[in-house]
């Protein structure tokens, strides 16, 4: 009779198991960049909530800080945060259609258009953003 | 009173089989096997549930044993087969020389034929070469290798036997000449153990040789391995056997999405490690396209080598590797052959016969043992093969 | 000729007792046409017997085979060491009770595929759509339409160990699911209701993310993805008219 030893038959974990890449597709890395994003949307959102409340403390706080959120390293955050915005966009239209068993067969076609539509949207961004 | 404890080495289609029937009869059975069940040569196998035909003209004997199990086996594992039926294909005018006594060997053996044209051959199947002359049509079937089999260790399993695979007889515990028991090793724990037992019983097929030698009593046994072909597509939906004596290359089996030529023959003493001469791998691509053309331009997704244990002296049936030696199977009681008591090895056979196989040694092992229980395999429906990974204590 | 190239394997070791898995490495030498499961095998009889691996048909068919290599799922048989590099890791199923080494307990499969009950035998390709129900009478020729075959899946688990979300042992995961889309699609006498019932389940069809794994690895072409996506397809068109009001008595397709 088997018995069953160590639950789990692979290394000890530095990442859960649907952040390891080794030998993952395409589809999995569209997964993971989703989840990844919709984390990095829900920090973002925070924070943006947390500035915007800098508002109730009067003008000079206010102005303060957007003249701190020209500077370069802000901006460029802000072409990230676009694109993040974007692909969770894109992509999260791409698996509502899929996931609701709407071609299904052309998933992946769906991810290159998607990814398309962020590279477009992040550099026209990046453009009105930086120039 | 306890029942008597069997041990039956061998995890293939014929333990499994008789595990099952030694339970159903009420005895205690312990399994042992050294790998994966059924991953000696029971799972390499094409998975052609045989309608006999093959074997009608040469080894009647055989035939009769196949047709009988074919309708037994589709009784008791019901939904475990693709009932599409087989073609045995004339090619040449040598193939339509064969084709009368092809058809009164069948009829003599009961095995149901319908002679069909080649147009009508190619209605049911259009993979054929179109160029044939004519075709019989005969009940074989398709059975997956390992989950027709699977389905006895699991009723068995069910019924309370003990399967152990992974675990390897290292050698037989004896009391003067008498089998008692074997000494094991777990190899999943690496722990060592023995094993008591009324009765041992050498199922372990083209390796009954090595488990025999342990008792001191040898089996004439030829290990004949032989190369398979697995082509990416499903080819023919069909069995399809060339109508000729038994020859390398001669049948085509489909199996889900692939399509598995085979075989060729030669004879080795050691059934492990076996070589896949490339010259037959070559010889089945070139026999199969004779008889599905298609067979030519498909892709390889595997070439192997499975051994037959063949019944036959060693060393002895000259020439032709195997072919000759006759496709039945035998039970040998090495208290009567040898002066060993305690212990049975049951040989030959193919993968169709697994059942009949199992009754002749359970009769057998009863008879030695003063049990008094009738065989119910012909009967007993078999459990799905899924039970027997759910019905196992973790 | 060049003399034969040799490939460095590291291998999973572990035994229930061991406190901790290892890695062990052995060189094996490999042809062109090696694969995974020779060079298994061949450190078995030459280098370490105690080394234990699942096998049955050695063609890609009976699934007992399946393990990560260098992190991705697949059946040792049909894997050629050829183009995997001179370092090859070869690690079991993950998310699978391990028994010993390579060989792990399939239990996680079938306690979910059983549910569903598929039948192992579907229409073949050339009996076409109304085909299913058909069946040849026994000892008679068939005609097109009656002709069956054995269902793709051969229950192997890749799909399974190569789901970003399979860690959660209450998820059906993809091969139910494409199991349970096959029992709808083709009932041949299961009852569709209770199917339908078992995978509209926050851990059935929806607890899928669309990460297509399962259908990147799946080696006998089910596209459970797929399937689950279609899956998903018919609870909605299930749903939608109770939403409004009416109730759908039949299976919708």
């Amino acid at each position: 009779m088997m018995r069953a030893g160590l639950r789990r038959g692979d290394k000890r974990r530095l990442v859960p198991r649907w952040l390891d890449p080794h030998g993952r597709h395409l589809g999995t890395w569209a997964f993971v960049a989703n989840r990844l994003t919709g984390l990095g949307l829900v920090v973002y959102l925070y924070l943006h909530l947390v500035i915007l409340s800098t508002l109730l403390r009067g003008p000079e706080a206010w102005d303060g800080l957007v003249e701190l959120f020209r500077r370069p390293v802000f901006l460029a955050f802000d072409v990230l945060l676009v694109a993040g915005l974007a692909f969770h966009g894109f992509n999260g239209l791409r698996v509502a259609l899929v996931g609701s068993g709407l071609l299904v067969d052309r998933h992946k076609a769906l991810l290159v258009a998607a990814g398309t539509l962020v590279g477009l949207v992040t550099l026209v961004a990046a453009v009105r953003i930086v120039g | 009173m306890d029942a008597p404890h069997v041990i039956v080495v061998g995890g293939g289609g014929t333990g499994g089989a008789l595990a099952h029937d030694l339970v159903l009869r009420g005895l205690a059975v312990t399994l042992l096997e050294r790998g994966e069940l059924t991953s000696g040569t029971t799972g390499r196998h094409h998975g052609l549930l045989h309608s006999g035909a093959r074997y009608a003209v040469n080894d009647p004997e055989s035939a009769v044993e196949c047709i009988a199990e074919n309708r037994i086996l589709r009784r008791i594992a019901p939904g475990s087969f693709e009932e599409n039926g087989g073609l045995f294909v004339a090619l040449t005018d040598e193939d339509m020389d064969y084709l009368p006594r092809f058809l009164a060997g069948c009829a003599a053996c009961g095995i149901p034929t319908r002679e069909l044209t080649a147009a009508e051959a190619l209605a049911v199947e259009p993979g054929l070469n179109p160029a044939l002359k004519a075709a019989v049509w005969v009940p074989d079937a398709t059975m997956d290798a390992m989950r027709l089999p699977l389905r006895f260790f699991a009723t068995a399993q069910r019924n309370g036997a003990q399967l152990r695979p992974f675990t390897e007889v290292t050698g037989l515990l004896t009391t003067g000449r008498a089998v008692t028991g074997v000494t094991l090793r777990d190899h999943l724990t690496g722990a060592e153990a023995e094993l008591a037992a009324d009765l041992a019983v050498n199922a372990t097929g083209p390796w009954c040789e090595c488990l025999a030698a342990m008792a001191g009593v040898t089996v004439p046994v030829q290990p004949s391995p032989g190369v398979l072909l697995a082509l990416v597509g499903r080819l023919c939906d069909l069995v399809v056997n060339r109508l000729h004596m038994a020859g390398d290359g001669d049948i085509v089996v489909p199996q889900r999405r692939l399509s598995i030529v085979g075989t060729s023959a030669w004879t080795v003493t050691d059934p492990d490690d076996l070589e896949v001469p490339h010259e037959h791998v070559l010889a089945m691509y070139r026999e199969g396209a004779k008889l599905v053309p298609a067979v030519a331009s498909a892709a390889e997704r595997a070439a192997w080598s499975a051994a037959r244990p063949l019944i036959g002296a060693i060393g002895g049936a000259g020439g032709g590797g195997g072919r000759q030696l006759s496709r039945t199977f035998k039970c040998f009681d090495h208290a009567v052959t040898d002066g060993v008591e305690g212990f049975v090895t049951i040989t030959g056979g193919k993968a169709t016969t697994l059942r009949a196989m199992a009754e002749a040694t359970a009769d057998l092992v009863c008879a030695k043992l003063g049990v008094e229980a009738p065989c119910r395999t012909r009967e007993v429906v078999l459990a799905p093969h899924t039970a027997y990974y759910t019905g196992r204590a973790a | 000729m060049s003399s034969p190239r040799t490939v460095l394997l590291k291998v999973f070791r572990y035994g229930p007792d061991d406190a901790a898995p290892r890695y062990d490495q052995f060189r094996v030498p490999a042809g062109p046409r090696t694969t995974v499961l020779d060079a298994l095998l061949a450190i078995q009889r030459r280098q370490d017997p105690s080394l234990s691996v699942r096998h049955s048909c050695l063609h890609g068919s009976c699934g007992t085979c399946g393990m990560r290599v260098n992190g991705r799922e697949v059946l040792a048989c049909v894997t050629r060491l050829d183009g995997l590099g001179d370092a090859v890791v070869v690690e079991p199923l993950a998310g699978a009770a391990v028994a010993g080494d390579l060989v792990v307990d399939m239990e996680h499969v079938y306690r979910r595929l059983e549910p569903v009950g598929r039948p192992l035998l579907r229409a073949s390709e050339r009996a076409g759509p109304d085909g299913a129900e058909a069946a040849a009478a026994p000892g008679t020729v068939p005609v097109l339409e009656e002709l069956e075959r054995f269902e793709d899946c051969i229950e192997c688990g890749l799909c399974l160990s190569a789901c970003p979300v399979a860690g959660d042992p209450r998820f059906l995961g993809p091969a139910a699911l494409a199991a349970a889309e096959r029992v709808l699609e083709e009932p041949r006498g299961t009852d569709g209701r209770a199917v339908l019932g078992l995978v509209d389940d926050a851990h059935g069809a929806w607890r899928c993310h669309a990460a297509f794994e399962c259908s990147a690895v799946c080696p006998a072409g089910v596209d459970p993805g797929g399937a689950i996506m279609r899956l998903r397809r018919r609870l909605l068109a299930d749903r939608l008219p109770r939403l409004v009001g009416r109730y759908h008595q039949e299976v919708p397709s």
